[in-house]
């Protein structure tokens, strides 16, 4: 495939500006990193994601086992959280540029309300398949409901609770690289923006591989992490 | 059994009042916030202000225009996707040499953050409707092709040696066993294809567009009125339930023969 691309624009009907040959998008992607002009955007869009998806997690995690655990709670919040869900965040953008400014915060908190839900309603079906006997096994040896917790609810979510960390990740980054281009002054999709507007089709494949890059680094460390936490736990992830 | 049906119909009935209840509680805090000016309101619009900016689009006829304008990007997009998908992804699973030949273009539009290529495929295909609806094409076809391929993968052996054991043809066992045993899982796919290209519609009008939901918030957005920004997000948020909820009814009807 390799071969053909970089065939098809040496030689073929992908005329320059249109297409880059992969030589080009090589060449462009050191030149960005000779620069060093690459490292100081990347920094902040990596700062920009790790903010928005720390705070996604510490929301979503303890809010979705909370949800799961007390089904009034779970009630109350439900219709807000499958709204929530359902709706395209991307949308949101324009007014949380209004609301937070264009700088760090408005990505964040995109990458925030991205990566918020799904990593939520994971936890929350994650508590919700749980094994009813397993909590009243525990329950007739005497355990109490932290003990409940510790034994059943926490291990037996972990690999819901990875699967929305995974797919949080990915809606993060999203959110992160379109919430740059739409206005920002630094970042890996700022970037992308001028390179694209500019016509320069090798420095943006270029990024674009970087950015894919990371995010299949993400999934991979998810995959680690899960893989050391439940090394009990026979075959995959559902 | 009245003493059985009792609890449960009431438990539901609790579900729903709780439900709204924590609706209002919402609804209600932010107008209060606006209300008490803890936070510009302005900037923070208000449910009635955004309430009030709806009727007045609509009144105009704009924002109706644009939920045509953005409905029939997502059709397009999403149906395009639905059909490629799922025929990709059954040829995938039946003939060994389309996935070896297909699977590294999966993998790699899976692992390519698509919305990054946006300024591409502008240049590639233009602005406004083409470029929302190949970005909305894109984001769908992903899960429905990786979930119609582990739908075949995962028909039950028993059944498909059954099939065979009685005389039956490879078309039957598509047919009465793979087809109808790969059902959930591509609806299940479809649901996550459809959230995925109502992004794909939003982005490709964020930039550069002249008309839909997308383009509509962000002329609004920049221009601080964000009362009339968020309408069409109010919009986007409901187009997103009714799809959301309507695939997950036809699961619910579809898979009604299933043994629980």
């Amino acid at each position: 495939m390799l071969l053909g691309w970089q065939a098809a624009g040496t030689w073929g009907p992908a005329h320059r500006g249109i297409g880059a040959t992969p030589a080009e998008v090589l060449r462009a992607g050191l030149g960005l990193l000779a620069s060093g002009e690459l490292l100081a955007h990347a920094l902040v869009s990596l700062q920009e994601l790790a903010l928005g998806f720390v705070l996604a997690v510490l929301v979503g995690v303890p809010l979705g086992l909370a949800m799961g655990r007390v089904p009034r709670l779970g009630h109350l919040l439900d219709p807000l959280v499958m709204t929530g869900h359902a709706t395209p965040r991307i949308a949101l953008l324009p007014v949380l540029v209004l609301w937070l400014g264009i700088g760090v915060a408005s990505k964040a908190a995109l990458a925030f309300l991205g990566a918020v839900f799904p990593v939520l309603v994971n936890t929350l079906a994650g508590v919700r398949q749980l094994d009813p006997l397993w909590e009243r096994a525990v329950r007739a040896f005497g355990g109490r409901s932290v003990t409940v917790l510790a034994k059943v609810v926490l291990p037996g979510t972990l690999p819901a609770v990875m699967g929305g960390l995974r797919l949080g990740l990915g809606r993060a980054l999203i959110g992160v690289i379109v919430g740059e281009m739409y206005v920002s002054v630094a970042g890996v999709g700022q970037l992308l923006a001028v390179y694209g507007n500019a016509g320069r089709t090798g420095e943006l494949l270029a990024l674009a591989g970087l950015v894919g890059l990371v995010s299949l680094a993400g999934v991979q460390a998810c995959r680690a992490a899960e893989a050391r936490l439940g090394p009990w736990r026979r075959g995959p992830a559902p | 059994m009245p003493s059985r049906s009792e609890p449960v119909r009431s438990s539901r009935r609790e579900a729903v009042v709780l439900g709204l209840t924590g609706l209002a509680l919402a609804v209600g805090g932010w107008e209060a916030a606006a209300r008490l000016s803890l936070v510009n309101p302005v900037v923070l619009a208000s449910p009635v202000r955004v309430g009030a900016a709806l009727a007045r689009q609509w009144s105009r006829g704009e924002l109706g225009s644009d939920l045509a304008w953005s409905g029939a990007e997502f059709a397009l997009g999403f149906g395009l996707a639905a059909v490629v998908g799922i025929v990709v992804g059954l040829a995938m699973g039946a003939w060994r040499g389309v996935e070896l030949a297909l699977d590294p273009f999966v993998w790699f539009l899976y692992a390519t953050p698509l919305v990054a290529l946006h300024p591409l495929l502008v240049v590639w295909v233009g602005f406004g409707f083409p470029v929302a609806v190949t970005l909305a094409f894109l984001l769908a076809v992903i899960p429905i092709v990786v979930n119609t391929l582990g739908a075949v993968r995962a028909a039950d052996p028993v059944l498909v040696r059954a099939v065979r054991a009685f005389g039956g043809s490879r078309r039957a066992v598509a047919t009465k066993v793979v087809l109808p045993g790969s059902l959930p899982l591509v609806l299940a796919g479809l649901r996550l294809a459809a959230g995925r290209a109502l992004v794909g519609v939003v982005v490709g009008e964020m930039f550069g567009a002249n008309a839909g939901l997308g383009f509509r918030m962000t002329l609004y957005g920049a221009r601080l009125r964000t009362a009339d920004a968020l309408a069409p997000v109010v919009l986007l948020a409901l187009l997103g339930v009714v799809v959301t909820q309507g695939l997950r009814l036809l699961e619910a009807r579809l898979g009604r023969w299933r043994p629980p």
